[in-house]
This record gives C-alpha cells, structure tokens and sequence, in this order.
C-alpha cells in the first residue's frame, strides 16, 4: 500500500508532506496504518470533503491511498474531517512531521 | 467588469449611510438604518448598527470591561476545556496559559485605546482561549468563537523540534483575535485575494499589537510575525515579515519563505486555499511602506486607517485594488484629501505595484463602476509600470 499525504494552510501557510510505502515499514507499522484506512472505510470516502469556505488558519489535507487496483484520493480540512478519518490523518501528520530530519 | 460583480449587493456605501441616520430627515433615516441592516448581514455582524450615535436603545454599548478566560485542553481536541484562569486572576505556574492571558489583554487593549472598539464584536464580547490544544499541534486558529493554541513539536524528542508553543508571540495572538474582528466586520471571504486581506488584516493588528506592547515606533519595531515559533534548530527570525516579506527563513528543512513583496511576484495556487498566507505578503508590506512614511506609532495613523476600512469600507469579495482604494478614501476622511497621510497610503501601495485611482477616492468604490468606466474612455490610460526603489527586489525564486 502506498500512501501520499500533504497538509497545507495553518497560521504558517507552510506545506507538510509525506509518501510512505507499507512495504518498507516494519509489519507492527504497516499493519497500523491498514487498519486505519480500513477503519476510515477510505475507498468510500467522497472525493472532496470540505466547508464552502474556508475557515481562518486551519489546516487543509490531500490523501492518496493506492492498494491492490484501489486508487483513491480524498481533499478534506481540518474543520471538515470525517470522525473515523481523523486518526489516519492525525497518524500520517505525526510520520510526516517527525521524518523531517531523515 | 469586475466592478459590476463585486458591486450586487452594494448600493449606498456604509459610511454614507451612517452620515444619513446621523442627519436626515426621518424618512432619510429610516430608509438608510434599513439599508444598513441588510448590509450587516453581508458584514457578519451588524457593527455598522451598534456603533451608531443617537439612534435609541442600539447606542446603549456594552461597559467596555474586559472578560479573559483561559481553558486547557490537555493535548486533547475538545474545546473549551478545563477552566484554568479567570479575569482578574492570580497568574498560573503554566507559561502559556500566561501568555494567553496577557496577549488577548493587549490585542483588547490595542481596539479599545487606538480605535475605541470594545473587544472583537464591539460589544463587550468575552476572550476565551485554549491553550495545550492537541498533540504535536503546530498551529493557532480563530474557530469563530475563541483562540486556540497548540504547543509546536512538544511530542518529538528534542533535538527534532523546530517549532516552540504558539503562544510565545504576542502577535500571534492578535493574529487570531483580529480574524475575530474581520470575521464581525468585513467578513473577508476566505480564499483568494479576499482571502490574503484577511490574513494581512491580523498580520497588521497583530503586529501593531506587539509594537503598542513594546512602545515601539515604525523605524523601532521588527515587523515580524511570528517571531520566537523557531526553534534554534531552524534559519529563521520568524513566519513572515511585513518590512521585507520573503525573507523570514531559509531553511533546509523548511524551504524558504515563500511570501511576494510585490504584486508582480504574486503567487497563483490552489494550496492554502489559493495562497491566502502567501500573498498576504503584498498588502503586508503596503502597510509597512504606508506606517514607515508616516512615521511614529503605527497603530495610531497607519492602523486607525486600515481599522477604519476594515470596519466601514470592505466587503467579503473586496480585491487588493480595492482595499488600496479603500484606505486611500478612509485615509482622505480621516487626515484630510492631499494630507501627508493620504500620500503615504498612496505610496504604500504603489510600492507593492497597486496603483491608486485618481481623484481623491471618494468616487471610487461601489457607485464608481460607471464613473471609472466613462473616465477610462476620455482619459489616457495610466501606465501600470511605475519606477519604485521600494518595490524593487531580488528574485528567490
């Protein structure tokens, strides 16, 4: 499974970002992350899930999860994310954010 | 054409309104106070109503009192939080609940002293903040109702961490609480141009915040946003700079400070809902150019201006353009058409490459469309390119 994760807007407007790919992480890491986007029920997810307008220094996400044949990707915000899509996001910003320095 | 988009809902330009229920006749009144209304409602909130003089029960303003409390969230996601300091309370032994507390008492303090507005509605409204907001939550917003502070990389060891607690800078902290105040006033659509003026908006009160704070003059002050959020680990003085946007930090981790100084450098994207903390770095530095030639405190010429227009004279979808003619007419109102202060706006935005119409913008806006159209059929059309020591500047990128 490959994931590829951004994160724009905030107070700092600065672009996070990051591309893992299960197959290189450890079986503890790679099963975590299945789970979440299992739990997400990501392939049902619609495409864009976000407010009409934004909302003022929030952050907003692109997620594009390829597994098998499945290929999707869902734009969402901060304000805007579904409950069982949060853990996912909220797991991917912290890989993202503690590679910076790898 | 433009013009005619932006200009649906508009009729009667606020101000002009508030001058009718001031002094017309009854009938005059009560159309212009029913006019005003319903352009309240584009503004968020009604402020053009309760700030009226002499108009019965709505003059009766709120006791300007101020009502902080601040809430910790635990590195959780649930707002408000537990209660951990009142109005009038002892400080804490936590350095950002303190923060919080003393940086929304300046941001209350700056409205009421410089532009005698009581809190962010104009009406007394209470100052509630959220300090210890999520884990790793690198960022502060304005959720429409309170501030919310995270704690930067409080999760990653520390050798990793680039980013301190978000309550550090005071002119954070008047970021958020003016998005509070945009929110109630022009209600600046959040994406796009609208969007980037929204933005500098808080830049501009929030760093004028700080300045007041710190009694500092134009020459004195950093004019940067966010200074302190770095951890020693980044090549950074801070988020953004108002006097030289793009220069904040060049980093290996972080990249560069994206920011334009100039309208020729302005950024088109999708991202960050088209470049709202980018672009912002244009009417950013208008303001600068403006504060700088005016000399002394910002906040009390330079801000009272910008207050102004953000109050009576922009409107959700409103552009650059109009903003810069905004200022120029609430600059011409307030110091007077040809006044050192007028020129100075003027050159604040002829220094980012916006050019101010002619006259002295009292036709400009709204009612304009038709005039500027007819004008631009007799009158030679101005060159775009203007020689401007100010605007020139290296290319970064």
């Amino acid at each position: 499974m490959r994931i590829n994760f951004e994160r724009t807007g905030g107070f700092m407007g600065m672009r996070l970002a990051v591309e893992v790919q299960t197959e290189r992480l450890t079986s503890t890491e790679a099963e975590e992350l299945e789970t979440l986007v299992e739990s997400a029920r990501f392939f049902d997810l619609p495409a864009i899930l976000k407010p009409q307008t934004g909302s003022a220094d929030r952050f907003q996400y692109k997620l594009t999860v390829e597994r098998g044949d499945q290929f999707h990707t869902v734009e969402t915000s901060e304000s805007a994310a579904p409950e069982n899509l949060q853990p996912l996001i909220e797991r991917l910003t912290y890989v993202a954010r503690s590679q910076r320095f790898t | 054409m433009s013009n005619h988009i932006y200009c649906y809902q508009c009729i009667v330009p606020p101000h002009m309104l508030r001058k009718i229920v001031e002094n017309g006749s009854t009938a005059q009144r009560a159309r212009a106070m029913e006019s005003l209304s319903v352009s309240g409602q584009f503004r968020g909130q009604r402020q053009a109503l309760t700030e009226m003089p002499r108009i019965g029960p709505l003059a009766a303003a709120a006791e300007a009192v101020k009502q902080r409390t601040i809430y910790d969230a635990g590195f959780g996601t649930t707002l408000p939080g537990v209660k951990v300091r009142e109005e009038g309370a002892a400080p804490s032994s936590d350095v950002a609940v303190n923060e919080a507390y003393d940086g929304s008492g300046y941001t209350y303090d700056l409205f009421l002293d410089a532009y005698q507005r009581n809190s962010i509605d104009g009406n007394g409204m209470r100052l509630n903040s959220t300090v210890h907001y999520g884990r790793g939550y690198d960022n502060a917003f304005w959720n429409g109702q309170q501030m919310v502070y995270g704690d930067g990389d409080e999760d990653l060891p520390p050798d990793q961490r680039i980013f301190n607690r978000f309550t550090i800078s005071i002119d954070v902290i008047g970021h958020e609480l003016s998005h509070g105040v945009t929110q109630y006033e022009a209600a600046l659509a959040y994406a796009g141009q609208p969007g980037a003026l929204n933005e500098s908006m808080s830049d501009v009160f929030g760093s004028l915040v700080k300045q007041e704070s710190l009694n500092q003059t134009a020459q004195e002050a950093d004019w940067i946003i966010g200074a302190g959020l770095f951890t020693s680990r980044v090549n950074g003085v801070g988020i953004r700079s108002m006097k030289a946007p793009g220069t904040a930090y060049d980093d290996p981790i972080l990249g560069k400070d994206p920011q334009p100084a100039h309208m020729k450098d302005y950024v088109n994207t999708i991202e960050d809902n088209g470049g709202v903390h980018i672009n912002s770095g244009i009417p950013n530095h208008a303001f600068y150019i403006t504060a700088i030639e005016i000399g002394g405190y910002a906040w009390e010429k330079a801000g009272r201006i910008w207050y102004v227009t953000l109050r009576d004279k922009l409107q959700s979808s409103s552009n650059f353009s109009q903003a810069a003619q905004a200022t120029y007419q609430a600059a011409g109102e307030l110091y007077g058409v040809g006044s050192p202060e007028q020129l100075a706006v003027q050159k604040g935005w002829d220094g980012v490459g916006i050019q101010i119409g002619t006259g002295n913008g009292e036709n400009q806006g709204c009612l304009a469309a038709p005039l500027t159209f007819l004008q631009s059929l007799f009158q030679p059309k101005k060159s775009m390119k203007k020689e401007s020591s100010e605007a020139e500047r290296p290319e970064h990128w």
